[in-house]
C-alpha cells in the first residue's frame, strides 16, 4: 500500500528558528490569507465578464448555503404550515418542532455519549499520537521510516474493510457495547492522521531546545511533556478540529459496535428517526439542526482551525 | 535527546504501535483469513479456500455494486473538484467576499452525512421543495420522483455528495492559491496574461499539489460512501444505489450474518481503493514533479 491520502514530508531534520515556526504549513493558510487579502484584488482588472463572474459566484454560494438556511426556517415554522406550503415564507414561528425532535431523538443522552466518545478519542489520539511522532521525527533510521510508512498507509484503509473481523475481535474482548470499544476504534483509525500532523510539526521544532533541557538535567519524558508538548498547541488544535468533525459526524462505528440504547451517540439516535418518520421535515429538520449545532458552536470559536485542519497537506512547505 | 536513547524511543511509540496492530493490522489480516472460510454469525466456519472469491466473481450483485461504486466515484470526483476549483478561483480574485464566501460554502461540510440526508430526502421527495420549485417555475414536466426512480436515485445521491464537499474541495484549492507567490502572479499580469490564459499557464500548474490532495481525498471518500445511500435510499430502488460498502454492511448485518462473504467483498473494496487511489496519486505526483 502506497501512502495515498497524505504526502510524506522529507525525512531530513530541518532546523528552523522559532520565529520561522509561525510560517509552517499548519499556520500557512491563515497567515497567507491575511497577508494577501488586500493584495489579491488589485491584480485582476474588472471588466464586464467579471460582473458575470460575480453573479455566478453569488448564485453558487447561495445554492450551497440555501439548504441549510431552508432547514433553519422550516424547523421554526408550525408543522401544518410546512405541509400546506413547503417553500412558503414563515408567517409564524415556533420552537415546538425543536422540542419534539429533542425528545424523540433522546438528545440529552446522545449528547452525553457523543461527548464522552469524542473526549476519550481526542485525549487518547493526541497523547498516543504525539508520543509516537516524537521519536519518528527525531530518529532518521530505516526502521523508523518503515514504522512511519506503515502508519501513514493506514489512512487509506476504509473502516468497511475492517468491520467484520473487528466486530468479531471486539466481541471476543468483551468490548462491544462499550465506550472503550468505540474510543479505541476511533483512536486507531485516526492515528495515521495524528502521526502525520505531529511528525511534520516536530521536524520544525529546533533540536537545540531538547539539548538545552538535557543540559539542565531533564530526561526525555520530562522534556516531552514540559518543553515540547506545549509547543505543539497549534497542531493539536488543528487535529482536535479534524477529530471533532470526523468522530461527531460518524454513524457506522457506533451503529455497528453499540446496541445498548444508553450508549448511543447523537448520530445513531438521529438515524433511528428514519423509518416511521422518514420524510417529515418538521421532525427531521430540527433533528438535523440539533445534530450539527454543537459543531457550529464550537467552530464559531475555532474558525481559523477549520480551514487549516481541512486543508492540511494541500500545500507543500 | 530521544535519538540517543533507542529504548525510550521504543517506549514512546509502544502505545500507538500496540493500538494500531490490534485495531487495524490484526483485523486486516484476520479479514483475509475470514474471506477464506464459510464463517457466519455464531459459527467460526471452516476453511474453504478461494471459493468465496470464485463466488464473488460470478455474483451479479457484487459486480453491479462495483460498477455503481466506480461510476459514482468518477462523477463525484470530476464534478466536485470542478465546482470546487471554480469557487476557489472566484473567491481568490474577490478578496472582499473571500472570507464570507469560504465560510458559507464550508457549512455543508460540517454537517454529517446523516443530517444532509435528512434535509435532501425532504427536498427531493415527490411533494418536496425541489418539485414544488419546478412547478412554481412552470417546469412541472421536469418534476420527478428523484429517489424512487432507479435511473435518477444514484445521481441524486451524487448531487448531495457534491453539495456537501464542493466547499471542502474549494478550501483545498484556495489554500493552494494562497500559497502561490504573488511576485510570479504579478509578473504574469505585467506580461499581459489574464483570465483563462493566466489560469491555464500559471495558476493550474501551480495548483498541482492542491489538486493531488483534493482529487485523492474526494476519490477515497466517494469510493467508500456509505451514510448517504444508507440513509437516503437504503440501497434501493431495485438495488440501484447499492454500493460496495452498502453490500458489505447488508451481507454482515442484514440478517444473514455472512461474515466470511462480507469480508471477501471488503477485500475487493480495499483492492479498488488502493488501486484507484494509488494510480491516481502516483500520476498526480509525477505531474507535480514535471511542473
Amino acid at each position: 500500500m502506497a501512502n495515498t491520502t497524505i504526502s510524506e514530508p522529507d525525512m531530513a531534520n530541518t532546523t528552523i528558528s522559532e520565529s520561522d515556526m509561525a510560517n509552517t504549513t499548519i499556520k500557512a493558510a491563515p497567515t497567507a490569507f491575511r497577508a494577501q487579502r488586500r493584495a489579491g484584488g488589485r491584480r485582476v482588472r474588472r471588466g464586464p465578464l467579471s460582473r458575470i463572474g460575480d453573479v455566478i459566484l453569488a448564485i453558487t454560494v447561495i445554492l450551497i448555503s440555501a439548504p441549510f438556511a431552508y432547514t433553519v426556517v422550516t424547523s421554526l415554522r408550525p408543522a401544518s404550515d410546512v405541509i400546506n406550503d413547503p417553500l412558503g415564507w414563515p408567517t409564524s414561528l415556533t420552537v415546538d418542532n425543536i422540542a419534539n425532535a429533542y425528545s424523540k431523538m433522546n438528545y440529552t443522552q446522545g449528547l452525553l455519549s457523543s461527548t464522552i466518545v469524542l473526549a476519550g478519542t481526542m485525549i487518547l489520539t493526541i497523547v498516543v499520537g504525539s508520543l509516537a511522532a516524537y521519536p519518528l521525527a527525531r530518529i532518521s533510521r530505516s526502521w523508523t521510516t518503515w514504522v512511519y510508512r506503515i502508519f501513514i498507509a493506514g489512512s487509506t484503509v476504509p473502516i468497511f474493510v475492517l468491520i467484520a473481523p473487528l466486530y468479531l475481535f471486539l466481541r471476543d474482548l468483551g468490548l462491544l457495547n462499550s465506550y472503550a470499544g468505540v474510543i479505541l476504534t476511533y483512536t486507531a483509525i485516526n492515528l495515521p492522521v495524528a502521526i502525520f500532523f505531529y511528525t511534520s510539526f516536530f521536524r520544525q521544532i529546533p533540536i537545540e531546545l531538547e539539548e538545552a533541557a538535557a543540559i539542565d538535567g531533564s530526561g526525555p519524558v520530562r522534556t516531552f511533556f514540559v518543553v515540547l508538548f506545549p509547543l505543539l498547541r497549534p497542531v493539536t488544535a488543528t487535529l482536535a478540529t479534524f477529530l471533532t468533525l470526523s468522530v461527531w459526524n460518524d454513524l457506522i462505528v457506533p451503529l455497528v459496535f453499540v446496541q445498548d440504547p444508553s450508549l448511543k451517540t447523537v448520530m445513531v439516535n438521529a438515524y433511528s428517526l428514519v423509518g416511521s418518520y422518514t420524510l417529515d421535515p418538521s421532525l427531521l429538520f430540527p433533528a438535523a439542526l440539533l445534530g450539527v449545532a454543537p459543531l457550529l458552536i464550537v467552530f464559531a470559536f475555532l474558525q481559523r482551525y477549520i480551514v487549516s485542519g481541512l486543508t492540511m497537506g494541500a500545500v507543500k512547505s | 535527546m530521544i535519538h540517543r536513547k533507542p529504548l525510550i524511543a521504543v517506549a514512546f511509540m509502544a502505545p500507538a504501535v500496540a493500538m494500531y496492530l490490534a485495531i487495524i493490522v490484526y483485523p486486516l489480516a484476520q479479514g483475509l483469513v475470514l474471506s477464506g472460510t464459510d464463517s457466519k454469525i455464531g459459527n467460526p466456519g471452516a476453511f474453504v479456500g478461494v471459493s468465496n472469491y470464485v463466488a464473488l466473481a460470478s455474483d451479479s450483485d457484487v459486480m453491479r455494486a462495483l460498477g455503481i461504486t466506480v461510476a459514482y466515484a468518477v462523477v463525484v470526483v470530476i464534478v466536485q473538484n470542478a465546482v470546487g476549483l471554480s469557487l476557489a478561483r472566484a473567491l481568490y480574485i474577490r478578496p472582499r467576499v473571500r472570507q464570507l464566501g469560504s465560510t458559507l460554502i464550508l457549512v455543508p461540510t460540517l454537517m454529517s452525512a446523516v443530517m444532509a440526508a435528512f434535509v435532501w430526502n425532504s427536498l427531493l421527495a415527490p411533494d418536496g421543495a425541489i418539485n414544488s420549485l419546478l412547478e412554481s417555475l412552470g417546469l412541472s414536466s421536469l418534476a420527478h420522483v428523484w429517489l424512487g426512480d432507479p435511473s435518477t436515485a444514484l445521481w441524486a445521491i451524487a448531487l448531495v455528495n457534491i453539495w456537501m464537499f464542493s466547499g471542502y474541495s474549494a478550501a483545498i484549492f484556495l489554500a493552494g492559491y494562497m500559497n502561490m507567490s504573488s511576485e510570479l502572479l504579478d509578473a504574469s499580469s505585467v506580461d499581459g496574461a489574464a483570465g483563462w490564459r493566466r489560469f491555464v499557464s500559471i495558476e493550474w500548474p501551480l495548483l498541482a499539489p492542491a489538486t493531488t490532495v483534493a482529487v485523492t481525498l474526494s476519490l477515497i471518500g466517494s469510493l467508500k460512501v456509505f451514510e448517504l445511500p444508507f440513509v437516503m435510499t437504503n440501497g434501493g430502488p431495485a438495488g440501484s444505489t447499492t454500493t460496495l460498502t452498502m453490500l458489505i454492511f447488508a451481507k454482515i448485518f442484514g440478517g444473514q450474518g455472512s461474515f466470511a462473504y462480507g469480508a471477501t467483498i471488503a477485500v475487493l473494496l480495499l483492492v479498488v481503493v488502493v488501486l484507484f487511489a494509488g494510480v491516481t496519486q502516483s500520476l498526480l505526483r509525477r505531474r507535480e514533479e514535471r511542473i
